[in-house]
């Protein structure tokens, strides 16, 4: 009786359900999936008929930007699939990028602007209407910008593809103090690159048959195409050798892994150098006729055999001799990975530039299997000539710290010292924007001390990170999946370069805005209204003029992809350097009265007792922006102290014993993983977890903060970083 | 002719990353603390070299799980899928010790038991199952057994790949494993609730 009154129901239902969405796919004109036909999804419910859309858009769960497929159902986003025709994420999503989902339904989304009213850090909020926000930030910003000048305020986005917004504002606002991300994660790799090469190339890794990796996880620390491409080029006949102090799972994968001694690779790098050039086995042609300083780098380099940075790095003479031979055989499909986070020593720059010139060396440059030339597709803008502040000063503040520091992305590190100093001038402000260097910037006490030396502090994100919770005024943002955001370009390596976007595929939630109305609002209250006259559709429009074909494809596709040559794109052409080749040896850096060429230096000796902390990724986690994802809390709900056992052991701890983690500028408790998977002398733990803001109620109170851990060295030439500088003594709790 | 749905898993493509879980976790709803679907490491802490083996639900042809339902909830359907009829359903949990695979659980809320059906819902659709789809190195290949072109047919005609089962009872699992690689002799003997071991014929749907 039961049963036949379901099946009566469901009949009904089905007519219902397929007749709307029949009329969905006609309206959409696109195929359109008619899930009423099964038993299961949307006919669980109680004959309300579902509305099926599928929409595209880009993945915001990391850096990556995969192109994804949401299905939404009634406006409720349903399922994120990967979009099989964005060739840069390879048809992809990952475990990140599945908990989408969770990101924008979580309960402790930020959902209407909120006011500081206890002590800093405290955790008291009063809630303001959007109005009452923005006129106080705006009276802020006025103030400080007439006591301190507009360079008073310290501005700092995130990787989003509306930060261009925020740095359009600072710039229209007076303020060229603006940094990014990125030197808590990879310019010095950029500078070393650009430095020998004058530009920053990407890695053929799919077509590549033999690849040495020194300290990139591609199978944990996900880049697409790269990390998709490697399995792609391993199970074909490609090498790959993975130096690392970790048993990473990409060191699983890998045909050879090395435990290197931490802080040693340019000593390997110098060593592979000496092979090639001792036993002539470097690309002739390419060294002859494109490089400049090879005279000089042999004569560099003859002090730097196998057999001396097998004493150094720990990797056995015979073992660097033979990678050297088998990548000179193998070249120029081969190469040596360039990496992508190097915030790790004080001459993270040199290291890489080692890492560059190996590469020189086996002519791998513009050619299938090694270094292909990064493409843009060139977009429009809509221009502006931003006001002049007389009483600004001359420079920015993180300036004369570092020799090579990019003006484009500045120096966090060298932002907060100069903070904390005053020095060359006060900052009184901090602007954030999706960023988070409460979790990803060494020595988080630092941060606090920064914060505490403030006027004013705003943040815009979509959770109650670290920073927000630090911040007197926190603004709600739109996710990823709420919002529109302006064209921008990608490449996927040897799919050539493409364009993508993102157009909302629900409404903003609570009151979340996107940065750009938030932006437009402050410039408006600050008399600056002139330099945000557009929307984001008018300023889409002047984006994609010249190229009226893309439209079409993405609006088919979700995706464009320019046709164009990928490789022999510099047949003829010189570099963009000083000589106009590839610099071995660098006069700049000469004239800087920096090492033309890397030098190696030897790191301090760990003292008995004393353990190396390394950084490093785990592929469910997006650093302290998914560690509250309870979809991936599911994977990962703390981290946990990696230690050998024998160096356990001497400390009597046993496998998931708390420790107390110490370094001269921070303790943690953490339990400890006791695992052969890491050298007796390293010890390392995710980072994201130990959080300070109980805005984040599922990771509140789990594992420990390697940022209150990491003592904050830089990298002397780009003033990236150096976060594997730091000593920690381990003791049971 | 009837699909017969198969997937072909080369366990060496794996790199662990568990967007099949996640994917499975949110298309088919599965609770905090469930899994549909699992990679099993071969080796944790100290190997040198390591797999990682996916896997679900093997959608067997001669399913112990069947054979164990006292009420037919569980039966094989449409596309060769081993499907269950949640309204039947008693959640006795006799299915749940008789998968030699491990690949069933009791829903805690809705008291009955659930399992992967290769997303039938999406393949009603014409689409992949959400494991099959999301993988970064497509480590699973989804096909139909009963289409000699299809590509798990293609694979398997290369003689590379293994079904594994109990050396007690087979039963006839379709999801093919890489020959070659480890873990794949790790399949129980199927039991009732209480580790009761019953003659391997108790556990024959066919004859």
């Amino acid at each position: 009786m039961r049963k036949d009154n379901k099946k009566e129901i469901s009949r009904r239902r089905f007519l219902k359900v397929s007749a709307s969405a029949a009329a969905t796919a006609s309206v959409a004109g696109n195929t359109q999936i008619l899930y009423a036909l099964t038993t299961k999804g949307s006919a669980k419910s109680t004959g309300v008929q579902s509305n099926i859309e599928k929409k595209f858009s880009l993945c915001d769960m990391c850096f990556n930007k995969c192109g994804l497929i949401a299905r939404v159902e009634d406006g409720i986003v349903k399922k994120l699939d990967p979009n099989p025709k964005v060739l840069k994420s390879r048809g992809m999503l990952c475990a990140r990028g599945n908990a989408g989902i969770q990101r924008v339904y979580d309960p402790d989304r930020l959902k209407y602007p909120l006011l500081r009213k206890g002590a800093r850090g405290e955790g008291k909020w009063q809630r303001l209407s959007w109005d009452q926000a923005l006129d106080l930030a705006a009276e802020k910003l006025e103030k400080i910008g007439g006591e301190y000048t507009r360079c008073g305020t310290l501005f700092m986005a995130g990787s989003d593809m509306q930060s261009k917004f925020v740095h359009r504002f600072a710039e229209a606002y007076g303020s060229y103090n603006i940094i990014s991300h990125e030197s808590n994660c990879l310019v010095s790799r950029n500078r070393a690159f650009l430095d020998t090469y004058g530009e920053m190339p990407i890695p053929d890794v799919l077509n590549s048959k033999y690849i040495i990796m020194p300290g990139s996880n591609r199978f944990e620390a996900l880049v697409t195409p790269d990390s998709i491409d490697l399995m792609s080029a391993i199970r074909k006949e490609c090498k790959l050798v993975v130096i690392d102090p970790r048993y990473t799972k990409t060191a699983a994968m890998a045909h050879e892994w090395y435990a290197i001694k931490p802080g040693t690779d340019m000593a390997f790098l110098l060593a592979l150098m000496h092979v090639m050039i001792d036993e002539k086995i470097y690309n002739t042609d390419f060294v002859k006729n494109k490089t400049n300083g090879f005279a000089e780098l042999t004569q560099h380099v003859k002090k730097y055999s196998p057999r001396w940075a097998e004493k150094e790095c720990q990797i056995p003479a015979a073992a660097i001799a033979r990678m050297a031979r088998e990548l000179a055989a193998a070249a120029p499909a081969a190469m040596v990975y360039p990496g992508r986070r190097t915030s790790d020593y004080t001459d993270s720059t040199q290291i890489r530039r080692a890492n560059a010139i190996v590469n020189a060396l086996l002519g791998n440059w513009d050619q299938p299997g090694g270094f292909v030339v990064a493409q843009k597709i060139h977009l429009g803008n809509i221009p502006f000539e931003p006001d002049f502040y007389e009483d600004n000063p001359d420079d920015r503040v993180d300036v004369n710290r570092s020799p090579m520091m990019f003006d484009t992305e500045g120096a966090y590190k060298h932002a907060r010292d100069a903070v904390i100093e005053g020095n060359p001038y006060p900052i009184k402000a901090f602007f954030t924007y999706k960023t988070n260097p409460m979790q990803t910037g060494a020595n988080r006490q630092k941060t606090i001390e920064m914060i505490n030396r403030l006027d004013f502090m705003l943040s815009i994100d979509i959770m109650m990170s670290d920073t927000a919770w630090m911040a007197d005024l926190v603004l709600p943002a739109a996710s990823y999946l709420e919002r529109m955001d302006p064209y921008a370009t990608q490449q996927g390596v040897s799919t050539g370069p493409c364009l993508v976007t993102r157009d909302p595929v629900i409404k903003p939630m609570f009151e979340s805005k996107s940065a750009l109305w938030i932006v437009r609002e402050l410039a408006r209250r600050l008399d600056l209204g002139m330099h945000f006259d557009f929307t984001m559709k008018q300023f889409k429009e002047a984006q994609i003029k010249k190229h009226p074909e893309a439209v079409k494809a993405i609006k088919k596709d979700g995706v464009y992809h320019q046709k164009s040559k990928v490789y022999g794109r510099y047949d003829g052409k010189p570099f963009k350097t000083l000589s106009k080749k590839v610099e071995l040896f660098s006069k700049r850096y000469a004239d800087a009265e920096l090492d033309p060429m890397p030098v190696y230096k030897r790191p301090k000796k760990i003292p008995s007792g004393r353990f190396q902390l390394v950084v490093g990724r785990s592929a469910a986690i997006t650093q302290g922006s998914t560690t509250n994802n309870k979809l991936l809390r599911e994977l990962v709900s703390e981290n946990e102290l990696w230690l050998h056992p024998d160096s356990a052991e001497k400390l009597g701890i046993r496998n998931g014993d708390r420790v107390l983690v110490s370094s001269v500028v921070g303790k943690q408790k953490i339990r400890a993983r006791l695992t052969r998977e890491i050298r007796k002398d390293t010890v390392y733990m995710d980072t994201g977890f130990g959080v300070l803001s109980k805005g984040l109620t599922s990771v509140f109170g789990s594992g420990a903060c390697i940022a209150e851990l990491l003592e904050d060295r830089f990298d002397y030439i780009s003033g990236n970083m150096a976060m594997h500088e730091t000593l920690v003594s381990v003791r049971k709790i | 002719m009837q699909k017969k749905y198969a997937i072909v898993i080369d366990t060496l493509n794996c790199i662990d990353c568990k967007a099949c879980l996640i994917a499975c976790k949110v298309e088919n709803k599965v609770p905090e603390g469930f899994w549909r679907n699992w990679i099993k490491p071969n080796a944790i802490g100290n190997a040198l070299k390591t797999q990682y083996q996916p896997g679900q639900c093997m959608q067997c042809d001669d399913p112990s799980c069947v054979a164990a339902c006292p009420v037919d909830a569980t039966f094989k359907g449409k596309g060769g899928l081993v499907v269950i009829d949640q309204e039947k359903c008693i959640g006795c949990g006799n299915c749940v010790t008789a998968c030699p695979y491990e690949a069933r659980y009791r829903h805690p809320e809705k008291s009955v038991v659930d399992k992967c059906d290769f997303c039938a819902h999406r393949l009603a659709a014409g689409e992949e199952p959400a494991c099959v789809e999301t993988c970064p190195t497509k480590t699973r290949i989804l096909g139909n057994l009963n289409d000699p072109d299809s590509k798990v047919n293609q694979l398997l005609k290369r003689n590379e790949y293994v079904r594994i089962t109990n050396p007690l009872i087979n039963t006839q699992p379709n999801i093919y494993y890489k020959k070659e690689t480890d873990l794949l002799h790790w399949p129980k003997e199927p039991t009732l609730p209480g580790g009761i071991h019953m003659s391997p014929q108790f556990w024959k749907t066919k004859t």
